[in-house]
């Protein structure tokens, strides 16, 4: 069961960061009856520290190998803590297992959201938490976004392509670090691609700008109507505009964008020689707004 | 616009607004430079019921920490989803907004007196108290206390004082508007019965009748600056010259009714221009709430003390408040929107 193999990986990585004290409590917890399991997810920072994790590359590595796209880097102790009690609540009925977290998440603050959202991953029937983590993505508060939207694998193994459009564009609307939404290339589709593009002409229109990363996502569809964004951008005098265009345009299958970026033998040949990537449009301070 | 019968139906924290308190409001340029550099916690304030320009003008102004306690809405509560919709707006979304103004957020918990008469839906809330009363940031139950001081409002008043007692956290009293000596008598009388130490306890809208004997008796004694009603900033100043500033506190109690969020730092300034000394303006406009609601273990000074700081999660918090890198800021005196 790959359960509980990470809650043993989670729990070497908490013993790094535990004081003996903490250790004992979360472990005596962890064993606990139900209720007093969530008690001590809401009472966590009371007994735990707020520090950040503590993590050796051995270990990151091992749970992304696990779980790929899941990272628990940047996340603090009581964090992790709360995460995994939650993999320790016991999943054997279904119906009391759903009504457990379900309370859980009815009565969190923010914190609380976050852990539980971060969790979702690793929580037993996967499709209970469907309309929660759609509901995340609603979220004003930007730390709950962040949990459902970033380093988290649930949606792109669980969401509907429109549920999943929605998470990629209110990332993209809040200025969010699109490269970290976890199988951003394998669900991109069609109708996503023509809703950037308006999303884009709408940003033009108002004088502002467009991350470069959303280019990335149109690149696969890439069509007459789309090419003149690419020729818009080409005009740019935003350097990352005029890369975003390279770029998009070198992965698309349309054969005019290729020939649209053979008229800028530089980028052209910065991307075939791969000294120009996407990975150096990896922005984690957009403002496009200014 | 609320005429003065709505007022009456309808009284926020106090009801006797025919009552002209000696109070004196101040512009911001009046008294800017009095309080430069000033930092404030007001330990009672309903920001739920306020604006985003409010939270801008107590950040200017030198508000960096706030209690916001769990309050009546101006209507009852009809079931308990409400309830718990409440509590949770104050741990979530009133927390997170605040914070985007960098002003840290906390709050206390508890079943009003006034809703506290419905009984069948009081004894429900009662059962998800403990849900909130552990989570992070709250630092009290409260507001609790006496209303009409009927027989069901003593029965929540205690039973809620032994949730205190039992997590271990500060209880935050809120004394009748009616009857209030008699009332704040009973409230302390009651919470010694029941074993709280008086040191835990904030006796709340207090007034030159009553701070004697809440100090005398070891309770935290706050007050709250509420225009043209029950206690002015004036009044105030002369209550910290004849007491001292121990165990004193000011708050705002700003909500729905017509009250001020800056009415903390409004003090501060005429405590300044009266010659109080500095120290003693920083213990009742700051240090005292901390002491007497950090006795919860839920308040970190090192949070606000330098301003709250802006961490990698928050610089990616886009929300409809504030969007992608923008600031909060807006050019009031700009006719263009951007």
């Amino acid at each position: 069961m790959p359960g509980l193999l990470i809650n043993d990986l989670l729990w070497e990585v908490l013993k790094q960061n535990l004081t003996t004290t903490e250790q004992q409590w979360l472990n005596e917890k962890s064993l606990a009856q139900p209720r007093e399991l969530m008690t001590a997810f809401v009472a966590a920072p009371r007994i735990l520290s707020k520090r950040v994790v503590d993590m050796d590359v051995a270990h990151s590595l091992e749970i992304s190998k696990l779980l790929p796209g899941f990272s628990i880097e940047g996340w603090t102790v009581v964090r992790l803590g709360r995460v995994w009690l939650l993999t320790c609540l016991d999943a054997s009925g279904k119906e009391e297992y759903t009504r457990y977290i379900d309370t859980l998440f009815d009565t969190a603050e923010m914190n609380e959201l976050v852990a539980l959202y971060s969790a979702l991953p690793l929580l037993e029937y996967p499709e209970q938490w469907l309309f929660r983590a759609t509901d995340a993505v609603r979220s004003n508060m930007g730390v709950v976004l962040d949990a459902i939207a970033l380093h988290n694998p649930y949606p792109s193994r669980h969401f509907t392509d429109p549920a999943w459009n929605q998470l990629v564009l209110k990332v993209i609307f809040n200025d969010k670090p699109i490269h970290y939404i976890v199988g951003l290339d394998e669900r991109a589709n069609e109708p996503l691609a023509r809703t950037l593009s308006d999303f884009a002409h709408e940003r033009w229109a108002a004088g502002r700008k467009v991350a470069p990363q959303v280019w990335r996502l149109v690149s696969k569809f890439m069509d007459d109507a789309l090419l003149k964004d690419m020729e818009h951008l080409f005009r740019s005098s935003q350097p990352y505009d005029r890369e975003s265009a390279a770029l998009a345009c070198h992965h698309a299958h349309y054969e005019p964008a290729h020939q649209l970026l053979a008229s800028h033998p530089d980028l052209e040949k910065a991307v075939q020689h791969g000294t120009l990537t996407w990975a150096q449009l990896e922005f984690t301070d957009l403002n496009t707004y200014v | 616009m609320c005429n003065h019968n709505e007022l009456q139906q309808n009284p926020s924290h106090f009801e006797e607004s025919d009552q002209v308190g000696t109070h004196r409001d101040m512009n911001w340029s009046e008294y800017q430079e009095l309080i430069r550099g000033m930092r404030f916690f007001d330990p009672h304030i309903h920001m739920t019921s306020r604006t985003t320009d409010d939270y801008q003008a107590m950040a200017d102004a030198g508000i960096v920490a706030i209690i916001e306690p769990a309050f009546w809405l101006g209507q009852p509560r009809t079931g308990l989803s409400s309830f718990k919709d409440y509590y949770s707006s104050l741990v979530g979304w009133e927390r997170f907004r605040s914070s985007q103004f960098g002003i840290k957020h906390y709050c206390t918990i508890g079943l009003n007196s006034r809703e506290a008469n419905n009984e069948p839906l009081a004894e429900r809330v009662m059962e998800i108290l403990p849900l909130f009363l552990y989570k992070e940031g709250v630092v009290g139950v409260g507001e609790i206390g006496f209303d009409d001081q009927t027989a069901a409002e003593e029965k929540y008043y205690r039973a809620q004082l032994e949730l205190a007692k039992e997590a271990r956290l500060p209880v935050q009293v809120h004394t009748p508007h009616r009857d209030k000596k008699k009332g704040t008598e009973r409230s302390m009388a009651i919470a010694l019965e029941h074993g709280l130490d008086p040191s835990w306890v904030t006796i709340d809208h207090n007034n030159e009748e009553t701070v004697k004997s809440v100090l005398d008796q070891g309770f935290y004694a706050a007050f709250t600056i509420y225009p043209f009603t029950k206690m002015g900033n004036e009044r105030m100043v002369k209550v910290v010259e004849q007491y001292g500033p121990e165990r004193i506190m000011v708050n705002s109690a700003a909500d729905w009714g017509i009250s001020d969020p800056l009415a903390i730092p409004k003090t501060a300034a005429l405590m300044k221009m009266s010659g109080i000394s500095d120290e003693a303006i920083r213990k009742v406009t700051y240090q005292n709430a901390i002491d007497a609601f950090g006795l919860s273990g839920q308040i970190d000074v090192a949070d606000f003390e330098n301003g709250v700081s802006v961490d990698q999660s928050q610089k990616f918090n886009g929300n409809t408040i504030l969007r992608g890198g923008q600031q909060p800021r807006v050019a009031k005196d700009s006719l263009v929107i951007r």
